[in-house]
């Protein structure tokens, strides 16, 4: 296997990886507003913030084998730019999670941004390979067995991130509660 | 009945507004004809050229625009406190975004239909060959626009950073939305009818405002209450 396969194969994994966890998110987000239940909104939180790293990863794996395979860093290669305009989706995510003071607020507004987002996902994939495959042919998916350690490192973050929010929160409540007193 | 009237009292109601200060519609169009000026120092607007980006140079004026105009629909509510008032209103919170989704349509409607002549005079296009397809998509791709602006404006209104917010927030979402609006619009202007490659494009759209008009209705309530 050459380094530029190897790269390919790892955007693919990562991409599928990132793709599980932004559908991970937007279950716990509709959980949340089910419920109103904050584990639901640590857990959409923790999804959203590993995915986007795996997607990012991704997208560095996949310019390098562009440059490896076709001398060029970017090469409007179909999957490539769906993943970056999706990594572009998810991104105000967490810019708009900052914007909000207000717990309850900011979980709301969060969910309703990563369900929306979830709808998208699907059509952007369809539209960007409309739009581009007509210029080149897009090599075959070849997730291969690196979707394994992908999804078990991305798992294994979620995790750690999900233990950080909900220690942070119950941080949170006591210092409202002494605040109170 | 009762509920379609609801819709309308609403719409109206913005839409009078609007008229009567024109302050989103003169910083819309103003801004519309501006970038169209731009855009001419970006590239020769020679006939082969224009061939191939009339439809993204179109869309890229109405998005932006369109914008200026959505972040008033609900940030218009904010003083005096008249968006507690109409949350609190007697009606559905779908009347409520609706209503407001009709007024935006409309008068980010009257934008383009006010940027396409100037449009055809600037660059020399005769974009008329093919109107009422184009009018179809202009109407189809509008209602994107509104109805994700609107729903966004709605989430966005209390943020101190608003203005930012929305446009960051719509643009990726609009996007499949966005690229068959253009592809199409290229296609019309263009003179040529919407061949059997373009009208998966205009299922996109067509389906694309179905599914979020639906998502957003879903959503509505969460929005406006929280």
């Amino acid at each position: 296997m050459t380094s530029g396969l190897m790269l390919a194969s790892l955007f693919d994994a990562s991409v599928w990886a990132a793709l599980a966890a932004a559908v991970a998110a937007a279950a716990a987000s509709i959980l949340f507003l089910r419920t109103r239940n904050f584990f639901y909104d640590s857990l959409a939180l923790a999804a959203t913030e590993i995915g986007l790293v795996l997607l990012a990863a991704g997208i560095l794996a996949g310019a390098i084998a562009g440059r490896l395979s076709a001398g060029l860093w970017w090469t409007w290669d179909a999957r490539l730019t769906a993943a970056l305009v999706c990594w572009l989706l998810y991104a105000p995510y967490l810019m708009l999670r900052n914007a909000i003071e207000e717990p309850s607020r900011r979980a709301a507004s969060a969910a309703v941004v990563s369900i929306f987002a979830i709808f998208d996902v699907p059509a952007i994939a369809v539209a960007v390979y409309w739009w581009l495959a007509r210029r080149a042919p897009t090599p075959p998916i070849a997730v291969g067995w690196m979707i394994l350690p992908m999804t078990l490192l991305g798992t294994a973050l979620a995790w750690i991130r999900l233990r950080q929010e909900q220690r942070r929160r119950a941080q949170d409540a006591e210092r409202r509660t002494a605040q109170e007193i | 009945m009762k509920y379609l009237g609801q819709i309308a009292t609403v719409a109206l109601k913005d839409v009078r507004a609007e008229l009567r200060t024109k302050e989103a519609l003169n910083a819309s169009l103003a801004f519309a004809l501006m970038i169209l000026l731009l855009f001419s120092y970006t590239f020769d607007p020679s006939k082969e050229m224009m061939r191939e980006v009339s439809g993204g140079l179109l869309w890229i004026v109405f998005a932006f625009a369109g914008t200026l105009t959505l972040n008033r629909s609900f940030a218009r509510e904010l003083p005096n406190d008249c968006l507690d008032a109409l949350i609190a209103a007697p009606i559905p919170g779908s009347a409520l975004f609706l209503g407001k989704c009709f007024a935006s349509f409309v008068l980010v409607l009257a934008v383009e239909l006010v940027s396409l002549p100037v449009f055809g005079i600037f660059y020399n296009v005769r974009w008329t060959l093919q109107l009422p397809w184009l009018l179809m998509v202009l109407l189809l791709g509008t209602w994107a626009l509104t109805v994700i602006g609107t729903i966004f404006s709605a989430l966005t209104v209390n943020i101190k950073l608003r203005e930012v917010m929305l446009p960051m927030l719509t643009y990726p979402i609009l996007m499949p939305a966005l690229m068959a609006a253009m592809r199409l619009t290229t296609v019309l202007v263009n003179g040529q009818p919407i061949g059997e490659d373009d009208v998966a494009w205009l299922k996109m759209l067509i389906g694309f405002d179905v599914v979020f008009t639906a998502v957003s209705l879903a959503l509505v309530e969460t929005v406006l209450v929280g």
